[in-house]
């Protein structure tokens, strides 16, 4: 992948230029259908980037010192790895990638919760610390599973280079690391039944309790890049390339929002679970998943042996 | 190593101001203290410079939610001092109109658990239900939240047309039946967050003296309505349901099934509702001085008042309000001890507090 390339992909498609609108119209679709099953009317179409552009204007409270340095460092961040997730995705076909290109995008895809465990603590708030450690837990608990899919996909098909994986065919095991990496998606998007770090009933806004304004604006946005980065993944692990790139682009967003869609239906129909239970149900997963990982790699070396 | 986390007084889990001030260790509360007064208005000051007839409408003013329960109160108490007997059919308004507010109550309280437990939908389900109960009341009353019903030897107004309000009951109890009350008791994820959480053991509820649900999911059998039966509901059948596991989803079965019996109840004080007069038709009223007490079941449990008159007054001595949550309140300590932080909105929550009544 060359440099133009590269800037192409992070700037323009499908990176800022496509992400940050896809951001805001998936922030709008999971408030909206929630809204709609909820018997409300929910907010305009508009509404997303309205209340980024409001919160922009908005005046922050000065913080002195490294404390205060750091509050503003993180969202930035966050939106900075949020985007460049996004900017890896492989939806066009040809459009470059490079070997292991897929851990860097587990890592990007890492770091706005990293940056939000961060920013809890550096806001010194006994609720947003409260959301931090709530966080950390969680991030413990589903990466297990969700690094198990990534990792069992990747093997599977002997690649860990996006657009190789986006061009072979889908595999049973591909499939039961989709499934995996979509239990996952609550507990990294916030949304119930694994919405603990930002429990308002409990702890108002969790780690981002003390931030208002810009910063606050910039959370906003890593949250809708967060949705696209992995609503993006799982559309294009499920859905390989077509011939024709208009067709590649309008099945990306059509899955991505099927995927936006289900989460949405999943967190308006469920109560938000308790810490302990989120630790045991994604621990349960990840024994479930690696024995049934196990069952279908022997099945299908078996299988390999006895038509050879 | 320890913390302090304080809970309000402004709070988005808590409906009022009270603050709640929780000694942590990690996720475990260890201990926890909780203050009210937030909302002291002086309503009981107030009664004494009010006369018979005022006082009985700023007594409505105690409480948005049970405001029929504290005017009723009042009115037992007041025509025991005035030697008036309400005529049957009043009776059986009283009955109708508190056991509505009953049901609104439950529904109200069931859509404020849900909230805390983060299950917004069933939260907008229950508020679009309590509406329909609103429209119930208003159908009567014409009014929705401060009804106006009860006056000194019966009620207002009269229900002209009880099987048009049958009817409105039935769809209500069909709405419930097929929504709320499953997903209560039938919930996976609400099943996890209420089983085995603020434990209340059946000693510990006559030790502390609960009422009303928070008693009856302790195993406490107490209902007003059957022990000192007031108004038409000697006349009544129904069951008193009783939970002996004592923890959240205990209290929320209780009130599950207190909603089936409140609908039965309506059923039957609507089709049996007796013809006749509504009030007493006395112009004016004569107190001979002395103290009266009355207790009502309430949804949240017993509402006592006690009411003292001079001689040739007409205003109170003295109105002495004590509700439910007073008496339930110091149960909370010893439901959050050794809870989780996430689930001590909806333990505290499980009383159905409304500590701006006990402000008073």
């Amino acid at each position: 992948m060359n440099l133009t390339v590269a800037l192409a992909r992070l700037l323009i498609f499908p990176g800022i230029l496509f992400a940050v609108p896809a951001a805001w119209f998936f922030l709008w679709v999971e408030r909206k259908s929630v809204a709609l099953m909820q018997e409300r009317i929910g907010p305009p179409f508009m509404q997303p980037f309205f209340d980024f552009v409001k919160l922009l204007g908005k005046t922050t409270p000065v913080r002195n010192g490294p404390g205060g340095l750091l509050m503003q460092a993180w969202p930035l961040v966050a939106v900075s790895a949020a985007a460049g997730a996004v900017g890896l995705l492989p939806v066009l076909p040809s459009s470059g990638g490079f070997e292991g290109d897929l851990i860097l995008l587990l890592a990007l895809l890492e770091i706005p919760s990293i940056c939000i465990i961060a920013a809890g603590f550096s806001s010194r708030s006994l609720f947003a610390e409260i959301g931090s450690a709530r966080e950390a837990v969680l991030s413990v608990s589903y990466n297990v599973v969700f690094l198990l899919a990534i990792l069992s996909i990747a093997a599977s098909q002997h690649t860990f280079r996006l657009e190789a994986l986006a061009q072979l065919p889908v595999s049973p095991l591909r499939y039961l690391g989709i499934l995996a990496i979509v239990v996952c998606l609550p507990a990294k998007l916030h949304i119930n039944p694994f919405s603990l770090p930002n429990a308002e009933q409990e702890i108002y806004s969790g780690p981002l309790t003390e931030y208002a304004g810009a910063e606050l604006a910039m959370w906003e946005l890593s949250h809708g890049l967060e949705w696209v980065a992995s609503a993006g993944l799982v559309a294009t692990l499920a859905i390989p390339h077509f011939a024709s790139w208009s067709v590649d682009v309008l099945v990306f967003v059509a899955v991505s929002f099927g995927i936006v869609l289900l989460l949405s239906v999943l967190a308006a129909a469920t109560a938000r679970l308790a810490i302990d239970t989120t630790v045991r149900f994604y621990w349960q997963c990840t024994l479930i998943f690696a024995c049934l990982i196990m069952v279908l790699t022997i099945s299908s070396t078996l299988f390999t042996r006895v038509q050879s | 190593m320890s913390y302090k986390m304080p809970m309000g007084p402004y709070h988005p889990a808590l409906e009022e101001p009270y603050k709640l001030d929780m000694i942590c260790e990690g996720e475990t509360v260890q201990d926890a203290k909780l203050h009210i007064g937030f909302n002291f208005r002086g309503i009981e000051h107030l009664a004494e410079t009010r006369n018979y007839i005022q006082v009985v409408a700023l007594m409505e003013r105690v409480c948005g939610i049970c405001s029929n329960i504290h005017t009723l109160t009042l009115c037992q108490a007041m025509e025991q001092l005035t030697g008036l007997t309400p005529p049957p059919r009043a009776l059986y308004i009283r009955v109708v109109m508190a056991e509505l507010e009953r049901l609104h109550s439950h529904v109200l309280w069931a859509g404020i658990a849900a909230k805390l437990m983060g299950f917004k939908t069933m939260f907008m389900e229950c508020f679009a239900i309590r509406e329909k109960v609103m429209d119930v009341l208003q159908a009567i009353s014409g009014n929705r939240v401060n009804y106006s019903m009860n006056r000194i030897g019966g009620v207002n107004r009269d229900i002209a047309d009880p099987l048009a309000v049958l009817g409105m009951v039935e769809q209500l109890e069909r709405e419930m039946v097929s929504t709320i009350i499953p997903i209560f008791t039938t919930s996976t994820t609400a099943r996890s967050r209420c089983a085995g959480i603020g434990v209340l053991t059946h000693e510990k509820a006559v030790s502390c003296g609960v009422v009303g649900p928070t008693a009856r999911a302790s195993g406490v059998p107490q209902d007003l309505r059957r022990a000192a039966p007031y108004a038409a509901y000697s006349e009544l059948e129904f069951k008193t349901p009783v939970e002996e596991a004592g923890d959240v989803r205990a209290r929320l079965l209780v009130r599950a099934l207190e909603i089936m019996e409140t609908c039965g109840i309506l059923r039957q004080a609507l089709a049996k509702m007796p013809s006749g007069p509504i009030d007493t038709g006395e112009a004016k009223v004569v107190f001979s001085a002395g103290t009266a007490v009355s207790r009502v079941e309430a949804p949240r449990g017993e509402v006592m008042y006690s009411v003292s008159w001079k001689e040739n007054s007409r205003n109170p001595a003295r109105v002495h309000v004590r509700t439910p949550t007073f008496a339930n309140m110091p149960a909370i300590r010893y439901m959050v001890m050794g809870a989780r932080l996430a689930d001590t909105p909806l333990i505290q929550a499980s009383i159905d507090p409304c500590y701006s009544c006990t402000d008073r």
